[in-house]
């Protein structure tokens, strides 16, 4: 009796050590980062992991630049949309969802071109093709200098962070001067531009990535960027002159020969549709974008053609609700800038529609919307790439160069100018200001996301948004425009994680 | 009405039935007397009934407890007594029948269940509550969880759903933690099933572990309440430890048990919002409003044809307004001014929805016990009709418990409890479903479409709110979740010396669950979309889990008396548990190809996929108790826990506890004072641990985050977290001391308990700069403290022919925030929706509501006087507390007006018995809680659109300073737009009158051999009561993550069900 229940004991104990091992389980249905950075591809699914983080790059802009600027007057329509602070410069928008996506998702991303560029520098002999290798870490560079201008922009300054890093570490890093973030964006163009591929070079199915002329392009702009004005704050402009290093890379750009300026066919006026259509991705103009299709499974589609539009205008037309809810509307300001026959205007933007016989009169921007193109059952799949540099916009900023006095003549910028404006169906001008330069930016790039930036940029901002509030609010609804506004504050969630860290941009 | 007539008649042709084969039989008859006295202190007892089963009439024992009874031999004499067990004995030769009976409750020599055995209530050190389901077949619940509320203090059920057959949310003394869930470790017949936390919508999406648990296969519930008694379940137990004891087999003849009932359910409120002609009233003041501000020139008298005149004037021939289109937004439906509202239809939406349903249920079970064998078999089918269209709940299950003694040493048994059950809900609680919807569904539409807007052929009422019927939904949306389980449990006892008892336990909880969706076209998007792509808007859902708990355990008991004054009891065990959860769901992707087919393969296109995860605790635990003479009491346990969820350092972790009792009565210094029947003194001390969070938190992983090239998918990985590699438990310390007494030999008695629960450790999201990538990393982190103080009595109040008999509990609890981590003074919890409401901050309870408070309406006087006003507010709107007197009113403004959990909650059970009669009556409530309601927010928000259906308090609005209303609501048409603020605060107080049931003895006119017992009753569920939920229908409703945050989840109201009334009634046999 006596041994059976000591062979019990000892069986249970044995049964119990066995049972301990069972203590160490692993994931059964995610791969586990001890694991990853095994093989050549596991660096590329790295990479591209980090352009999924510039997904919600064109919503951002729409949001943080398009609604901020004079070309939308989106005020209380009934609810209260998240916009609203944004449009209305409120100053207490530190928890606003956009404000603090621009925060997150940036660092997410640069969180993640960190941690290749850490995997590359300890298991990177794993890629054996040299030139693979420094591709991969090209693109990881440009990605994070990507991220960190939009942060810039945005916030002014920043932490840098140039290694993959554990809480405590972040916890003791604090805003660095924007200066000192500009030149880690610097290095990591300079790099990109001289070790990424030219676009031919890549295969059809990598259209899309980074290029040594996407790199030069964006730096162009850091550039001219560095070359605003600081309106005394600590903004994205630092009163340089680096216009003609700006030039130079643009210069670049267009003595490669691999883009076009995207011209009418004789008797046709859709060149200027041509750039947006469905149809010609990765045309002549596109130096870099960001892509989507529609079909995959998790969805890669895009949701920026319908952030701007009202749902009922895609109802009026028989299609489902797609989430812009309600409508942004255009300003007048804008409605009113543009001469008659601005092919640009009816492209971009529509005016009036009826839906269940009630007609809405004002005007919002449609310009990504191809009508025959709505997915018919996932609104978050819409199959067209987002531009974010595009050869017009190369051109223009060369024009901008040249007026701010780098090397160039007034000709040169006269035909620039021209050729935008003979596209869109309107007369040439002659001797082209910077004032009307900007003017003609803000029409070829509405809806585009680009209007708060050269405000900023330009200098322009300190004067024409509260001109343009005074003309424009006929409802009363918008607040006082300050410097300070032209960057947004610290989400209110990062100021809290550690009292003292960081302290409040001015003015919020 | 048909279903219910069809009931009844059913029911009648039923009992006919049983009338039928009753036989009336008579026998000779003879006189039998007797004296009735209490087993324990031999007391004579008054007033105990004395009835034949059977038989009709009676009587009860006079002063000396004595009676006397006419009776046939072979009958059966039946003594009932308040706060007693029922006596039954069968009339032999003998005239005289002297009964001894025993007490039933807070019997001092009663065996309560306690972690991994047993042991009597005079010895209990621990703080436990206990609750006895000897009446719940007589009640309409279909869950365990839902027969607790209100009956043990200390123990708070909050009835989080309307929706029969789901789960619902169970604190053991308040919460603790912020994120590893505040649910307690439920223990079934000595199986501990797999803790479950609902996730931050407060729904069980994983399953509840009292899923199609019968709650008439009950025998009694233990609620483990304080660490020494818990802390035996170690790294589970930190929530409180809730053990379930089904029913067993009893010495004596075989008894079979019959129970149906049958009634209706229905709300239990109605929310007041707008009627249709008020809800015009407002329209036509938010259109004049906007018109007004839309331009210059434009007047609010202006008609519509004028208005129609001035929008066109400028606009180009093709985007003029035609002669029958109007601008909702500037222009009203001429209608409304008409009489009669021709072409129109006022509907009330929510009398359109709701219901009242049918509720039915069955129970047959059969139990005995011999020396060798003792058995408990049931069957139960339970089946609600729900309040609401569309829902309803079905259930089937059976249980057998059977145990055999193979021979004097070894003894073993089996408690197998297969279940399935049904439920169907279309969607109804939550954000933007169906509840949600139709209350804010315009009130007015066409008459042409009447409740059917928006669905089908029937277009959009020019004026309405832009879903789809709600009604048309409720109909059509098929959503059914089908559930089977399985409970095993297969034991084996061995005692290997007199004392010694070796147990082994396997144990499996199996539960396959599985839904499916299907919503067809008709009911989905706009007229043009439904005739334009017809089925392609069709979708469909399946989904399916596996969930497998399986548990090993093996437990050395020993029991000795030592010289009669030592009693030792020693325990060690050790155990070994894994829980796997396989997922699958799969989803239409591009509509469906045909419009009869439900089922997927009919889809145009299918997405899917597959997941597992797994988890594994062993564990090693013991236990010392020692009693000296009685008297000196003293416990102490220790457990060791290791759980493959932790990181590699920190997978084990100690769990010890101890307490002392002295039984003061028991002292010589007490003798004299016999009012005093029993006083015991009890402290313990005692640390559990919270171990619910994911199974890998300690591994960081990677996720998908796909990109495209070139038109092609690419796949991208990248982490999906940061890990910290010591996450471990998190620990709770209860200190207890507590006194139970009886009085007047036991017939008051009572406990009150006073504690402090510190939870440290706490397993925290804790945020971190996004610098890192991340917003958050988990961490133990943070503390919580939850004090107060439980107080439960029970009294006979009356005894004799008339007996009343009393329990009650009373119990107080307060949480606050110790820590946060890395020293920060408060976390604002994200919100979904707008700015952020609620806060952790030290010093202050979890989740405090942090809002700009509203005080009345600003005048002009007010704004002339420059008060402080939130953007472009003017005369009208409302007037906001300028709290940091900055002079503007923002989010700055915030102040806390109130915590979300109740100070007190409280339950009072009252027994009556008169004759045949007997009448329960179960109070309960609570006191002192706010509820920051976002459903308020949909239906009570400052300038909602003209569409929406809004309060019925937006009757007594603002609308001229010479016409104030009522000094809360605000004008109907205000542009400043919305804060959050006080008008969606309101108090959680509530009192229900959960239950009233009349029972009487059918045993009193039914005579027959056959039937041992027999019973009517009418039971009357949820009937009464009130509550301060002016923004809701259920104070407690938990449908939706109001953070929108998995790190600090929010679980609120937007858009929860009433709790159901329910009317029934039922007939129990015992043969």
């Amino acid at each position: 009796m006596k041994r059976t229940f000591f062979h019990t004991i000892i069986l249970f104990s044995l049964l119990f050590t066995a049972c301990e091992k069972e203590l160490n389980q692993v994931p059964l249905s995610d791969a586990s980062t001890e694991t990853f950075y095994a093989i050549p591809n596991d660096f590329v699914q790295a990479v591209n992991a980090t352009y999924a983080s510039l997904r919600a790059y064109p919503e951002r802009q729409l949001n943080l630049s398009e609604t901020r600027s004079d070309n939308l007057y989106a005020v209380s329509d009934g609810g209260v949309r998240d916009w609203e602070g944004i449009n209305s410069f409120h100053k207490t928008i530190a928890s606003n969802p956009y404000v603090t996506e621009a925060w997150s998702e940036n660092f997410n991303g640069i969180f993640r071109a960190n941690t290749i560029l850490d995997q590359l520098q300890k298991n990177g002999t794993i890629i054996t093709d040299e030139n693979l290798r420094r591709r991969l870490e090209a693109e990881a560079k440009f990605l994070r200098a990507f991220f960190y201008f939009d942060l810039v922009r945005w916030f002014g300054d920043v932490p840098i962070i140039d290694h993959p890093i554990v809480a405590e570490e972040a916890n003791s890093i604090p805003r660095s001067p924007v200066a000192d973030v500009y030149d880690l964006i610097m290095a990591d163009l300079r790099f990109a531009g001289d070790n990424l591929l030219s676009p031919e070079q890549y295969a059809n199915t990598d259209k899309g990535r980074a290029t040594k002329y996407s790199a030069k392009g964006l730096l162009a702009l850091v550039h001219m960027t560095r070359s605003g004005p600081t309106y005394g704050i600590s903004g994205p402009g630092l009163g340089l002159n680096e216009w003609g290093n700006a030039l130079e890379l643009l210069n670049e750009i267009s003595a490669s020969g691999r883009y076009s300026f995207l011209t009418n066919a004789a008797g046709a006026t859709s060149a200027y549709s041509n750039i947006f259509s469905y149809t010609n991705e990765n045309n002549g103009e596109v130096v870099f974008d960001i892509q989507y299709i529609s079909g995959a499974s998790p969805v890669l589609g895009a949701t920026f053609p319908w952030l701007l539009v009202p749902d009922t205008w895609f109802q009026s037309l028989g299609f489902n609700t797609q989430g812009g809810l309600t409508i942004r509307p255009v300003s007048n300001d804008l409605l009113n800038s543009y001469e008659a026959n601005d092919l640009r205007r009816y492209f971009s933007i529509q005016t009036g529609y009826t839906f269940n016989g009630s007609t809405e009169t004002r005007s919002f921007f449609k310009k990504y919307v191809d009508i025959s193109k709505v997915p018919t059952n996932n609104r978050l799949d819409w199959p067209i790439n987002f531009i974010v540099l595009r050869y017009t916009d190369i051109l223009m900023l060369k024009a901008e160069c040249i007026l701010h006095g780098a090397a160039g003549s007034q000709t040169e910028v006269d035909a620039i100018v021209n050729q935008v404006r003979s596209r869109a169906g309107l007369t040439p001008l002659t001797n082209v200001t910077l004032a009307q330069l900007m003017e003609e930016r803000r029409k070829e790039f509405a809806a585009e996301g680009s209007r708060w930036h050269d405000l900023v940029r330009s200098g322009l901002v300190e004067t024409r948004i509260p001109a343009w509030i005074e003309a424009e609010d006929v409802q009363n609804q918008m607040q006082n425009f300050v410097k300070e506004y032209i960057i947004y504050p610290i989400p209110q969630s990062q100021l809290d994680v550690r009292q003292g860290l960081y302290t409040q941009n001015n003015g919020y | 009405m048909k279903a219910i007539l069809c009931f009844f008649k059913n029911g009648a042709c039923l009992f006919l039935l049983i009338v039928f084969f009753l036989n009336f039989r008579s026998y000779a008859q003879t006189k039998i007397s007797g004296q009735v006295s209490d087993a324990s202190d031999k007391e004579t007892l008054p007033g105990v009934s004395v009835t034949i089963k059977g038989a009709s009439g009676g009587t009860a024992t006079d002063t000396d407890g004595r009676y006397s009874i006419t009776a046939t031999p072979g009958q059966v004499l039946i003594f009932k007594y308040i706060g007693y067990n029922d006596q039954q004995v069968t009339v032999g030769s003998n005239a005289v029948i002297n009964v001894q009976m025993t007490s039933s409750t807070k019997s001092l020599e009663e065996v309560v269940v306690i972690g991994y055995g047993t042991q009597k209530k005079g010895s209990l050190t621990g703080a436990v509550a206990t609750f006895n389901a000897d009446n719940l077949e007589e009640r309409p619940v279909q869950r365990v969880d839902q027969a607790m509320v209100g009956q043990m203090a200390g123990v708070n059920v909050k009835q989080t759903t309307g929706s029969p057959g789901k789960g619902m949310s169970v604190q053991v003394r308040g919460t603790g933690s912020i994120s590893a869930g505040n649910e307690p470790l439920y223990v079934i017949d000595g199986f501990p099933l797999a803790p479950s936390a609902p996730n931050g919508s407060g729904n069980y999406a994983s399953g509840n572990p009292l899923d199609n648990i019968n709650p008439n296969d009950i025998e009694s519930i233990q609620v483990l309440k304080d660490a020494s008694s818990a802390a035996i379940y170690g790294s589970r137990a930190s929530n409180g430890v809730v053990l379930i004891t089904t029913r067993r087999g009893k010495s004596g003849k075989p008894k079979i048990t019959f129970n149906a009932y049958g009634g209706t359910v229905e709300r239990s409120k109605k929310l007041d919002m707008l009627t249709g002609e008020e809800w015009i009233d407002r329209a036509i003041e938010v259109i004049n409003g906007q018109w007004v501000a839309s331009g210059p020139g434009r007047t609010a008298g202006q008609t519509t044809v004028e208005r129609r005149q001035v929008l066109n004037s400028g606009l180009a021939a093709d985007k003029q307004l035609g002669p029958n289109d109007v601008n909702t937004n500037y222009m009203i439906d001429d209608r409304w001014t008409q009489s009669g509202y021709p072409g129109l239809r006022i509907i009330d939406w929510q009398d359109e929805a709701f219901q009242r349903g049918l509720t039915q249920n069955y129970q047959l079970s059969a139990s005995g016990a011999t020396d060798v064998v003792n058995y408990f078999v049931s069957g139960n089918l339970t089946d609600q009709e729900g309040m609401v269209k569309g829902m309803g709940y079905r259930s089937y299950s059976a249980r057998a418990n059977v145990e055999v003694n193979a021979n004097s040493k070894l003894k073993f048994g089996i408690n197998l409890s297969p279940t399935y059950s049904i439920t169907d809900d279309p969607g109804v609680e939550g954000k933007d479903n169906i509840l949600h919807q139709l209350v804010s569904m315009t009130p007015v539409q066409e008459d042409s479409m009447g409740v059917y807007a928006n669905t089908g052929n029937f277009g959009q009422y020019r004026w309405s709110t832009s879903p789809n019927s709600p009604i048309g939904k409720l109909e059509n949306t098929s959503a059914q979740t089908k559930r089977f389980r399985t409970l095993a449990t297969v034991f084996g006892e061995y005692k290997i010396i007199e004392g010694l008892n070796f147990r082994t336990t396997l144990n499996l909880d199996h539960t396959d669950n599985n839904f499916k969706r299907y919503i067809p076209y008709t009911i989905t998007g706009t007229l043009s979309s439904r005739q334009s792509q017809l089925t392609a808007n069709t979708s469909g859902t399946y989904s399916t889990y596996r969930r497998q708990t399986f548990v090993n355990e093996n437990t050395l008991s020993y029991n000795k008396q030592f010289n009669k004054v030592h009693d030792l009891s020693l325990l060690a065990g050790a155990s070994y548990n894994s829980d796997k959860f396989d997922n699958a769901e799969f989803n239409s992707n591009g509509g469906f190809t045909n419009s009869v087919i439900t089922t997927l393969n009919k889809a145009a296109g299918i997405t899917g996929n597959t997941t597992e995860s797994k988890n594994v605790l062993l564990s090693y635990f013991g236990r010392v108790q020692y009693a000296f003479d009685g008297k000196y009491l003293m416990s102490a346990s220790i457990r060791r826990d290791g759980s493959s969820r932790f990181g590699e350092n920190t997978k084990w972790g100690w769990f010890p506890s101890a307490s002392l009792g002295w039984r003061i009565s028991e002292e010589s210094f007490l003798e004299g004072v016999t009012q005093l029947s029993d006083l015991k003194l009890r402290a313990s001390w005692g640390k559990a641990g919270n171990y619910n969070v994911g199974d890998y938190s300690g591994i960081p992983t990677l996720a998908n985050y796909n990109y495209t090239f070139g038109g092609v998918q690419v796949i991208g990985q990248a982490p999906n977290r940061i890990v910290n590699p010591n996450v471990s438990w998190e620990v709770s310390n209860t200190f207890d001391v507590g006194l139970d007494f009886g009085l007047f030999s036991n017939r008051v008695t009572g406990a009150f308990d006073v504690y402090t629960k510190n939870n440290s450790n706490l397993l925290l999201n804790i945020p971190i700069p996004q610098t890192t990538g991340f917003s958050t990393l988990l961490g133990n982190t943070g503390e919580v403290k939850n004090q107060g103080w439980e107080f439960e009595i029970s009294s006979r109040n009356l005894t004799g022919t008339f007996q009343w008999s009393t329990t009650a509990n009373l119990s107080h609890n307060t949480n606050k925030v110790v820590s946060l981590p890395g020293g920060q003074n408060q976390i604002l919890i994200p919100s979904s929706f707008d700015i952020e409401h609620s806060i952790l901050k030290v010093g202050e309870p979890m989740y405090s509501i942090y809002v700009v408070q509203q005080q009345g309406i600003l005048s002009q006087q007010d704004i002339d006087n420059n008060v402080a006003r939130y953007g472009t507010q003017i005369a009208g709107d409302p007037k906001y507390v300028d709290a940091n007197g900055d002079g503007v009113i923002d989010a700055n403004d915030r102040v806390i007006v109130g915590h979300p959990t109740p100070d007190y909650s409280w339950g009072i059970t009252n027994n009556f018995r008169y004759k045949g009669f007997d009448l329960s009556v179960l109070v309960q409530g609570q006191n002192g809680g706010s509820i920051y309601s976002l459903f308020g927010r949909s239906v009570n928000r400052t300038g909602t659109g003209l569409v929406d259906n809004v309060l019925g308090t937006w009757a007594d609005r603002w609308r001229s300073p010479e016409d104030p209303g009522d000094g809360e609501v605000g004008k109907a048409y205000s542009t400043f737009g919305r804060i959050k603020n006080t008008d969606w605060l309101y108090s959680s107080d509530y009192f229900r009158v959960r239950n009233i049931t009349l029972g009487y003895d059918l045993g009193r006119i039914i005579k027959t051999k056959q039937v041992q017992g027999a019973r009517i009753y009418v039971t009357a569920e949820n009937f009464f009561g009130r509550d301060s939920y002016g923004g809701g229908f259920n104070p407690e409703a938990t449908n939706t993550n109001l953070s929108g945050s998995t790190s600090f989840p929010e679980a609120g109201d937007y858009g929860g069900l009433p709790l159901p009334k329910s009317l029934i009634f039922g007939v129990n046999f015992s043969f």
